[in-house]
């Protein structure tokens, strides 16, 4: 999560410039300020007051293409869609969120491959071929039913598993969020997708149905959301991760960082309570009593976890070590 | 020219169901816990619990109307849930500059809207089922329940718990679905509109968000 201050590579810089134009361009909504603090969230250490999250330097330009992009919703995409979905039967509608969805199955496959998934990259070839002939050029899932469950994978996703680091968080003109690394990933993925090189009404469609996808989420997300901008960039981000470890079940170092703040905050309201001479016996939570002795203890803790995780790992490579020495010595 | 959401698409998707949380396994768990309200007493227990009365809620959604949700949901929510230790949580460092009325009066937004959320979300029921899948210890002594939520003719939905001891019993304290921990994400919103709006501003919303779900 650190990455952005060095991550800012000429590519990212160059990207930010031809964002920051289109937006120009297109938008009319970029203002003086909006170089300025762009600029300056490159420069401002993390921690500063102006930068609130490391891993959206940009926010304040990010911000404005943000609602520079939902006023395009609002008055273009929203109505058009709306329309699309009131005058298609659902079953249309479902045949051409299939069709879609089957076209960049070719892209899943490669990048099943790429990243060394090749049983995966076996079942979505199935996929493919099962849902394009029997499933009619894809407008129905035939095989779902059958058991071959439809799989995510992008070339965003193939670049996070090679290593590459994530990057800034980005609002793109008509596009939407994504990070230095989703750009690339964008792009290939665009020229994987049999639907870049058909005829402009398919693409349309194509939209059509993307944002009429998008249309419960969205509506969600005005619902729930206090700030939007915020509530977006939080749940992709964490979702994308998701999608680069195909939701393995353990618990990821974010969700158990917050957990310990939990305790933490047991441990704090513990010495104060202690603090607090000779009052009635505070609310204490027996759990909390083990360590209320402060900072140190808590980085002796974390880094014996960190030991222990590196102890284990080490200790299963003993392990299959042995087994191959074992297995030359017989 | 047609914005192209593609990347925020697909998880959207579940965003719906972010809240649209969980079911349960046993029917007669389910009646028994209604009749009993006995203290659960393992982690899963407490979860499971939770979800049968989620389920039974979204059954006879449409009967019960807002409020009867809400006053049905209210009770199972408070118990299953350390509401109290998430709101402050979810506002981090900011927490401690606030003074003891605003933490209270966070707090009180917070159990609210909540629960409106889920008596928003939670309005029907379509043959969903809630399938515990593993249970996983925490370094910090904490227990994450693994589950998975099943709908009909759609991909699955995984829904972690994650669990801490209060006392004699288990909390809920963070739910995360399909990795999108809802904690983390209050979080990053609330402490943003602290810093950029202030606290007035921030309890403004929140009860903006809970007088929607009610309409």
């Amino acid at each position: 999560m650190r990455l952005n201050q060095e991550n800012l590579t000429m590519k990212t810089r160059f990207l930010l410039a031809f964002v920051l134009f289109s937006s120009l361009l297109l938008g009319g909504c970029a203002s003086k300020d909006v170089v300025d603090s762009s600029a300056e969230g490159a420069v401002i250490e993390p921690g500063a007051e102006l930068v609130e999250d490391e891993r959206d330097p940009y926010e304040s330009f990010n911000r404005k293409v943000y609602s520079f992009n939902n006023q395009v919703d609002t008055y273009v995409a929203k109505p058009v869609s709306d329309a699309y979905l009131w005058v298609t039967p659902t079953l249309v509608q479902t045949g051409i969120a299939n069709f879609f969805s089957n076209l960049k199955e070719i892209n899943v496959v490669i990048n099943d491959t790429l990243q060394g998934k090749f049983k995966q990259g076996a079942e979505d070839t199935g996929r493919f071929a099962v849902n394009s002939t029997i499933g009619l050029l894809g407008i129905f899932d035939v095989a779902t039913e059958l058991g071959l469950e439809k799989n995510e994978e992008d070339f965003a996703q193939t670049l996070a598993v090679w290593g590459v680091p994530q990057g800034s968080y980005l609002v793109l003109p008509f596009i939407g969020p994504t990070t230095s690394r989703g750009i690339p990933g964008s792009v290939f993925d665009t020229a994987a997708n049999p639907t870049t090189y058909v005829g402009f009404p398919v693409q349309l469609v194509s939209m059509l149905n993307t944002r009429a996808n998008a249309e419960g989420a969205l509506n969600f997300i005005d619902e729930a959301a206090l700030d939007p901008y915020v509530f977006t960039r939080e749940s992709f981000l964490q979702h994308r991760k998701f999608l680069i470890t195909d939701g393995e079940s353990e618990a990821t170092d974010d969700a158990l960082d917050l957990e310990s703040e939990f305790y933490e905050d047991d441990e704090l309201l513990e010495t104060e309570s202690e603090n607090v001479i000779e009052t009635t016996t505070q609310k204490t939570e027996p759990e909390s009593k083990k360590n209320s002795d402060d900072v140190e203890e808590l980085n002796a803790v974390s880094d014996y976890e960190q030991s222990k995780a590196e102890l284990e790992k080490a200790t299963l490579e003993y392990r299959a070590v042995s087994k191959e020495l074992e297995a030359v010595q017989q | 020219m047609i914005i192209k959401i593609e990347k925020i698409q697909h998880l959207m998707g579940f965003f719906l169901i972010l809240f649209t949380v969980s079911l349960v396994q046993a029917e007669e768990q389910k009646t028994r816990m209604v009749t009993e309200q006995a203290m659960p007493e393992t982690a899963r227990q407490v979860v499971e619990q939770f979800q049968s009365v989620l389920l039974d809620v979204m059954k006879q959604g449409q009967a019960l109307g807002f409020q009867g949700r809400f006053d049905k949901l209210a009770p199972a929510i408070t118990q299953s849930h350390d509401l109290t230790k998430i709101a402050r949580i979810a506002v981090g460092r900011e927490w401690k500059k606030l003074a003891d009325d605003q933490q209270q009066e966070l707090v009180d937004q917070f159990i609210k809207m909540s629960i409106s959320a889920y008596a928003y979300n939670f309005k029907a029921y379509d043959n969903e089922l809630f399938e515990f899948v593993s249970q996983e210890e925490t370094a910090r002594g904490g227990i994450i329940i693994h589950s998975i939520f099943k709908i009909p003719d759609d991909k699955d939905v995984k829904f972690d718990y994650m669990m801490k001891k209060k006392g004699d019993s288990w909390k809920i304290i963070n739910v995360i679905a399909n990795g999108v921990s809802d904690l983390a994400l209050r979080r990053s919103e609330y402490t943003s509109m602290l810093k950029r709006q202030g606290f007035e501003a921030l309890i403004a919303k929140i009860i903006e968000k809970t007088e929607n779900y009610a309409k």
